[in-house]
């Protein structure tokens, strides 16, 4: 028993040092053709053509005409985009900060062989199975203010006007998140806990560890690649947030839940300034790529390392 | 080996004859006679639509084809298709700013032609509707379908309940404000989440009180008559409605479109909803046993010391038929357009529940579902000095998100009377 122990440990420093696979040929470009040629035509080139527009003027009848810098300093200036990429922030991190923990604790109960617990989770899972829109105008009917759920729990919600102040048409935004979206991240954190070794677990009852103490010193440092795997899932989708805020809010009350997608689409598919939504396209696209970049540097994403090492 | 060869070369000729045919039913459909695409907003009104490019294609050697997009998505289609090869020659719009980008960039043909050589092309119409799309002075459009002013509907039982009849004068309003405010009934039903409906108010108060020229002013590029006197006693008076709490409290998480402010006013817990001439039948749909006896409206109220004649209306005026320049048939188009006026037309968009507005509609009254409220709305849209075409229409789209918002943030106090005056005077006007 003791031989195997040490064999197997020996056999994973000697991996860390040579890496797996470095010495192996890699493949040429030619596999990733495919995949580059649809890269470039439906995202580099759609990319490109955005970059185009938001230096021009067009409202989709006529020919676009170039006004130089316009649409940008009228961006700048304009106090509703400011205030829609700290709109979008703030739901982005009210959504990781709400969901993680959720999905977290349903995630690991839910990988549980018992089978109570596989027919409670398919329950759970439902609401990955609905549309976005479906969801949003379920949760409206449910949190009408007079004949919805508020309207029996005054003690709870007030007046109800949940929707008609930032405040609560924010929560209601980040509370429709939970729901819809613990789903998907409960089950990538299913998959996680249930890839954690059991000798992990062995050994930690042997050694007198609770559940509680389990939980803290085994699963969660044994998930912490799922964390950031679906943490980035989240962010991205905070981020790109929109079809809720379409059917929930419109962007209300004021404009104080219009996020920077939403912003985007009122100006260039309601007002017809395609100009300007290129503009504010490619804010999106550059603030979501440097949070991007920080969460793949913070976390070490880029050299992740196995949480088994050294078993 | 044979046989797959034989297949292959079957395969290739089904897909050029396939091809080959397409091409050949394009040309032919072209040559001859020709025809005109007619593009409508996809809904239930396209039934009569149907019927009348039938009844054209009877007698016309140009044919008409319907091309109807589905509600939600038309104007953005619009939008794309009308300056490339695929634009229709007639096109269904909402007149006044609708249409006024399309003639900013010359892709409209002016009426005026067709209507020198049939003055019936703008006589049979009802002027005030008519001229919400006349555009510079020029005719863009013709009517084709239902005239929706807006009226202020209201709960027969709550008023009677509280002892009070329908308001005649903006006091009277606010009396019986503040009467069923003390009864414990929201006095007025507003759908805030969709902002439209919030702007009625403004757009019935600024008419009232300033006359319709106002707003005509400001539309023309006045930014300053949005500060004049006039303007800010409207927002004045709205406010110290809002401000008694008329409204209620929770307007803003109710919406009219998912049925939530109607819904109010059905079951007594509202009294009053200001709303178009939609209404009837969204309550119809809704609550039907309401709709037939418990359902009553009157004409927004007077407002004394106000520059704005009592009669005055505003809403949707109708929809139109437009004319693009570049089509090859205009007398085709011409001749379609006079079947707007026929005695066929009024009748089938009376039966479907919609009103017209030609001069001859009084005739057919009786055929309409309802015939007593379609004879009080027509009466009151023909005896109308002003129809002011809703604001969000009467201004370019660009305007439209901007002034939702403006008309949103001032009831809910975000902004006030300097603020919206700001958010208006920065709209994009023509």
């Amino acid at each position: 028993m003791t031989s195997l122990a040490t064999s197997r440990g020996a056999a994973g420093r000697a991996a860390r040092r040579t890496r797996p696979g470095a010495g192996a040929t890699r493949p040429g470009f030619v596999w990733a053709l495919p995949a580059a040629v649809f890269f470039l035509l439906f995202a580099l080139t759609p990319l490109l053509l955005v970059v185009v527009l938001s230096f021009t003027s067009w409202d989709g009848i006529g020919e676009p005409r170039f006004n130089g810098l316009d649409n940008w300093t009228a961006l700048i200036h304009d106090p509703v985009m400011l205030q829609s990429i700290w709109t979008t922030l703030l739901l982005t991190v009210l959504g990781v900060v709400t969901q993680t923990p959720v999905s977290i604790l349903l995630g690991v109960w839910a990988a549980g062989r018992q089978r109570n617990r596989a027919v409670l989770s398919a329950i759970y899972f439902v609401p990955l199975l609905l549309s976005a829109t479906a969801v949003s105008v379920v949760w409206r009917a449910v949190l009408d203010p007079n004949f919805g759920v508020p309207a029996e729990l005054t003690w709870l919600f007030g007046d109800g006007n949940l929707l008609g102040t930032r405040s609560g048409a924010i929560g209601v935004l980040t509370f429709v998140g939970v729901w819809q979206f613990t789903p998907l991240h409960a089950l990538i954190y299913q998959g996680g806990a249930r890839a954690i070794p059991q000798v992990l677990y062995q050994a930690a009852a042997v050694d007198g560890a609770g559940r509680v103490r389990q939980f803290f010193h085994i699963t969660l440092p044994q998930l912490r690649n799922t964390v950031i795997t679906s943490m980035i899932l989240m962010v991205v989708g905070g981020l790109t947030t929109f079809d809720t805020v379409l059917i929930l809010t419109q962007g209300g009350p004021g404009n104080d839940t219009t996020v920077t997608a939403y912003y985007m689409y009122q100006k260039a598919f309601k007002g017809f300034d395609f100009g300007v939504g290129s503009a504010i396209a490619l804010v999106l696209v550059v603030v979501a790529t440097l949070i991007s970049l920080v969460v793949v540097r913070v976390s070490g994403y880029d050299k992740m390392r196995g949480t088994t090492e050294g078993l | 080996m044979r046989s797959r060869l034989a297949a292959v070369t079957a395969v290739t000729a089904l897909v050029l004859g396939t091809s080959a045919a397409c091409g050949s039913s394009d040309s032919s459909s072209d040559a001859g006679a020709g025809t005109i695409h007619v593009l409508v907003y996809g809904d239930a009104g396209n039934k009569v639509e149907k019927q009348i490019v039938e009844t054209f294609n009877k007698t016309s050697k140009v044919k008409a084809v319907l091309d109807t997009v589905p509600g939600a998505d038309y104007q953005q289609k619009l939008q794309t298709v009308i300056n490339s090869s695929r634009a229709p020659d007639v096109f269904f719009n909402w007149g006044g700013g609708s249409i006024q980008p399309f003639v900013k960039a010359d892709l409209l043909l002016p009426l005026d032609d067709f209507i020198a050589k049939d003055p019936g092309l703008k006589d049979n119409f009802l002027p005030s509707v008519f001229n919400s799309a006349v555009i510079d002075g020029k005719a863009y459009g013709v009517p084709m379908r239902g005239t929706q002013p807006v009226l202020l509907f209201h709960n027969k039982k709550v008023l009677a309940d509280a002892g009070l009849t329908p308001p005649k004068t903006w006091d009277e309003l606010v009396a019986a404000t503040k009467a069923l405010k003390a009864k414990g009934v929201t006095p007025i039903s507003l759908g805030g989440g969709d902002q439209w409906p919030t702007m009625m108010w403004f757009e019935y108060l600024y008419d009232r009180i300033a006359g319709p020229g106002l707003f005509q002013k400001a539309l023309g590029g006045d930014r300053e008559a949005w500060a004049s006197e006039d303007s800010r006693k409207a927002l004045d008076t709205l406010k110290q409605l809002v401000d008694s709490g008329a409204f209620g409290s929770t307007y803003d998480s109710v919406k009219f479109t998912d049925g939530g402010s109607p819904a109010l006013v059905a079951k007594g817990k509202a009294a009053f909803e200001l709303m178009g001439s939609w209404y009837y039948s969204t309550q119809q749909d809704a609550n039907p046993d309401f709709a037939k006896s418990g359902l009553g409206y009157s004409a927004f109220p007077s407002l004394s010391g106000g520059k704005g004649d009592p009669a005055d209306v505003v809403g949707n005026t109708n929809n139109f038929y437009s004319v693009l320049k570049k089509t090859k048939h205009p007398e085709a188009a011409a001749a379609f357009l006079k079947l707007m006026y026929s005695e066929d037309f009024v009748k089938a968009q009376l039966a479907i529940g919609n009103l017209p507005t030609t001069t001859n509609t009084l005739d057919h009254l009786d055929l309409s579902a309802s015939p007593g409220y379609s004879k009080d709305q027509y009466q009151l849209v023909k005896a109308a000095p002003s129809f002011q075409l809703s604001w969000d229409q009467a201004y370019p789209p660009s305007a439209m998100t901007p002034m939702h918002t403006a008309v949103q943030q001032f009831f809910d106090g975000r902004l006030d009377a300097d603020g919206f005056i700001k958010a208006m005077q920065a709209l994009p006007t023509s």
